[in-house]
């Protein structure tokens, strides 16, 4: 290679390939504002102004009434357009019971018609401690894991939210 | 008028030879290969993007690229134009520190594939 190493080092040289690599970090830039202006991105100037924009619009949209042919016009409308009932009203039989159930209460018919059987059928045998803390009224401290008791998640609707969650429970959540 | 002839800018000589025989590359071109290469030029390009990024530099760029897609209306903004318009303060804004620490480098990297 034939530029002067010894003494001091091409000064053009590596100014231009300076000038080059700068050159180069501009064009990211002014490409990464454009795909940003373009893109409408620049709009977020605030994540919770977008948030608050963004579920007003929602709500206007959904408050509507030339959304969905209903009366109450309270229906929330999908990305189909389609519009469903807030509780689901297909109605099937159960498969424990076979009584004819809708399916927005299925789940509560569920806890009822299995928990009861369950009941119905407990022997003597069985340790009577299991069943009171399966079935206790729900306690923070009587259960051990946050996923050992459903049914008494739904009964206790005191607001022990303990058992609910894992680490957001103190209601603390990161911010970002 | 006859005139015109006379603001004709000189022919360019052309040499026989030159059509047939491929350019030599330049000193800068071979220099960039190496650069390239060797992956020292994607390095001093992250480096120097960190360096302009902690002294406010892109958020200067970027701050003059919003004024331009606020003047030209956002659908109309192409790169060019953006570029065009960051480039002269882009390159007079860089900080002498950052422009001593790229230029170090450069040379330290002439010096290597000198040998």
């Amino acid at each position: 290679m034939r530029f002067h190493v010894c003494c001091g080092f091409d000064l053009q040289l590596s100014s231009d390939i300076f000038r080059d690599i700068l050159d180069s970090i501009i064009v990211d830039v002014a490409s990464e504002s454009h795909r940003i202006a373009r893109l409408g991105l620049d709009r977020n100037l605030d994540l919770e102004e977008e948030e608050l924009r963004m579920s007003a619009e929602a709500r206007a949209r959904a408050s509507d009434p030339s959304h969905s042919g209903e009366a109450n016009g309270k229906y929330i409308v999908d990305i189909f357009g389609q519009s469903h009932p807030a509780i689901a009203n297909e109605i099937f039989d159960c498969m424990n019971c076979g009584r004819s159930i809708m399916a927005g209460r299925f789940a509560p018919h569920l806890e009822k018609c299995m928990g009861k059987g369950r009941k119905a059928r407990l022997k003597a045998t069985r340790s009577t401690t299991a069943a009171q803390n399966r079935y206790t009224r729900g306690s923070p401290l009587s259960s051990q894991t946050p996923y050992s008791n459903s049914t008494s998640m739904n009964r206790s609707s005191n607001g022990s939210s303990a058992i609910v969650g894992d680490d957001y429970s103190n209601g603390n959540l990161e911010e970002p | 008028s006859r005139r015109h002839s006379v603001n004709r800018p000189p022919t360019p000589d052309v040499r026989d030879d030159d059509d047939d025989r491929p350019k030599k590359p330049s000193l800068l071109e071979i220099v960039n290969i190496k650069l390239i290469e060797s992956g020292e030029k994607e390095r001093l390009m992250e480096l120097v993007r960190e360096r302009l990024v902690e002294c406010g530099w892109k958020d200067e760029m970027g701050a003059l690229c919003r004024a331009v897609v606020k003047k030209n209306g956002r659908e109309n903004v192409t790169v060019d134009d953006l570029v065009r318009a960051i480039t002269p303060k882009g390159r007079a804004s860089i900080p002498d520190s950052v422009k001593a620490e790229l230029l170090q480098r450069i040379q330290t990297f002439l010096v290597s594939v000198a040998h």
